[in-house]
């Protein structure tokens, strides 16, 4: 056995010290040529994500460079904390790639998914392998605050089980939102319907006391069309700039450039975000044909990412209003400190409002409104993490000062992040109270999703009224 | 050359794998094809004046009328080729009636 050890540490060793970009470069160019992808293709894969990782260090470098004094001087002359630069998704997804347990998670996720297909668990295969980074990343919060993986192990498979669940409970919702035949497939597991039990609680205080306010929903689309190029992420990016530079009172010269500066990083971020979907593309095929060979014969829906969605104008108008009162919820509510920036437009929030309430836009801006505090105080306390995590694999500048922070103002799953927390707390303080604590949290989230998934078999119910009537 | 337009929620990863799948079945069907990659909310009436033919995952709703041929192209992301082919081939049936 010792010798086993001494052997892997002999090879893995040396790898692991490269650093985090060349190390995934060397394991997804391998992982790929295992799954027969031809070798050139393998190596630009992994190549492609040593250099968004790289890219991501080099933006995020600007950004912050560029805001993070500026955000202590808007912390000084308007008393208000707000010191975290929010980068939005792109770069967390590419970090937490850049970590090898996303790998190990990947590899949870698979099991759980064939098992519970042979099993009759769940009806949906899931070939959304990039999004695995969402469990991931709660795994890895578990293993910051503890460095215990069977702890966190636990957790991304409780939170696996339930997602597959989600997205079965969910497809006939899909059907009737994009007109979509019984025959169509689609359907996702995506990490930001896990909030729709919560949401879901609120639509019900709508039905029974609120109803008419559905009166009032206003056209979508005639909405979006008027917001036009005011909603696009340069346009974001050079107005957040201007106002960060002007409540920190810059000068004229500072406040212009701090908006260019958020309009090139905003679209950056984009840009360098799809050089790595690019490294993961041979594993998607690869371990979508490993499963689809093996379950021959058996029907089955198909996960993939959320925004087959984004064809409903609703998802998009709610996210469009829900900006503006973001900032204004994150200039008043008492602990949070990100400023919003990269995740303003609140993809990571609208696709559950729009599945829940079905496209009422009234009732979408309002609990998006209540949820978003929820988001704000989760990324403030991923914040450390995140941040730490992100020098770890080489994403972030090493010159920053060591309290400049990042997170994501709108990353999905917040209440599973506080989840996170808790269980690698009690993983690093073994005690009765910790324990208690978070297995009456874990109890409750679970019990909310279950009065969930009975209100949506109740829905489920009257579509299949509806169909043979 | 037939110049497309994909769209998907943050213009990164969907619109990604449909403009990859696209670009490389359309060449081996001998078509010199051109895919953008765009956020859906970012469209204009204007920004299709530029496109040939729109795919994106699934048919949205604009408060404008779309004026080029649209192709749900969905169905590529669920990674089986089998399910993928209708697709190419409504394109190509698309493609072959542009007369370009």
């Amino acid at each position: 056995m010792d010798a086993i050890i001494k052997f892997a540490n002999l090879v893995f060793e040396p790898i692991i010290n490269l650093g985090a970009a060349p190390m995934m470069f060397i394991v997804l160019a391998l992982l790929a040529m295992l799954m027969r992808v031809p070798v050139g293709k393998a190596i630009e894969g992994g190549l492609k994500l040593a250099i968004a990782l790289t890219g991501m260090g080099v933006i995020i470098e600007i950004l912050t460079g560029n805001f993070a004094p500026a955000l202590q001087d808007f912390v000084k002359s308007t008393g208000i904390e707000l010191s975290i630069t929010d980068v939005g998704w792109a770069p967390l997804a590419t970090i937490t790639w850049g970590s090898a347990y996303t790998l190990y998670f990947l590899l949870i996720v698979i099991v759980i998914n064939i098992i519970m297909l042979i099993l009759n668990k769940t009806n949906t295969l899931d070939v959304d392998i990039f999004n695995v980074w969402h469990l991931a990343i709660i795994g890895l919060i578990v293993m910051y605050y503890s460095h215990n993986l069977l702890l966190a192990t636990l957790l991304v498979a409780f939170l696996g089980v339930l997602k597959f669940i989600n997205a079965d409970i969910m497809k006939p919702t899909f059907n009737d939102l994009l007109n979509m035949p019984d025959t169509n497939p689609t359907t996702t597991t995506h990490l930001n319907f896990m909030l729709n039990p919560l949401i879901m609680v609120f639509d019900k205080v709508f039905d029974k006391v609120f109803p008419f306010i559905d009166k009032y929903d206003f056209d979508a689309a005639t909405l979006n069309e008027k917001i036009g190029f005011w909603g696009s992420k340069f346009a974001i990016g050079v107005y957040l700039g201007a106002f960060v530079g002007i409540l920190s009172q810059q000068s004229i010269q500072t406040i212009f450039t701090l908006a260019f500066i958020g309009g090139v990083t905003l679209e950056l971020f984009s840009v360098v975000g799809t050089w790595f979907i690019a490294a993961v593309e041979p594993l998607s095929q690869g371990i979508t044909n490993f499963m689809s060979k093996r379950l021959k014969g058996r029907k089955f829906n198909i996960g993939i990412d959320w925004p087959f969605l984004a064809a409903r104008p609703e998802m998009w108008a709610a996210a469009n209003v829900l900006a503006p009162i973001m900032l204004l919820i994150a200039l008043i509510i008492p602990g949070n400190r990100i400023l919003p920036l990269g995740g303003i437009i609140a993809i990571g929030l609208t696709p559950a409002l729009l599945v829940v309430t079905r496209g009422r836009i009234l009732r979408m801006i309002i609990i998006g409104t209540i949820m978003l505090p929820v988001f704000l105080l989760s990324g403030t306390a991923i914040a450390p993490f995140v941040t730490e995590t992100a020098k770890s694999v080489g994403a972030f500048p090493s010159g920053v000062a060591s309290n400049v922070m990042i997170t994501h103002s709108t990353l999905e799953g917040p209440i599973e992040k506080f989840l996170a927390i808790l269980v690698g707390e009690l993983g690093a303080n073994f005690n009765i109270q910790n324990l208690a604590v978070t297995l009456l949290a874990l109890a409750a989230y679970l019990a909310l999703f279950i009065w969930y998934l009975k209100q949506m078999k109740k829905r489920n119910q009257k579509y299949e009224e509806e169909k043979t009537a | 050359m037939i110049r497309i337009l994909a769209a998907c929620g943050a213009g990164i990863n969907s619109s990604h794998q449909i403009k990859t799948a696209i670009e490389e079945e359309m060449k081996k069907r001998g078509f010199d094809v051109k895919v953008d990659t765009i956020v859906i909310k970012d469209i204009t009436e204007d920004t299709l004046k530029n496109y040939d033919i729109f795919t994106p995952i699934s048919k949205p709703k604009f408060s404008f009328s779309i004026e080029i041929p649209v192709i749900e192209a969905g169905p590529i992301l669920y990674r089986i080729p089998a399910m993928a082919d209708p697709v190419f081939d409504e394109l190509e049936q698309v493609i072959r009636n542009l007369k370009k």
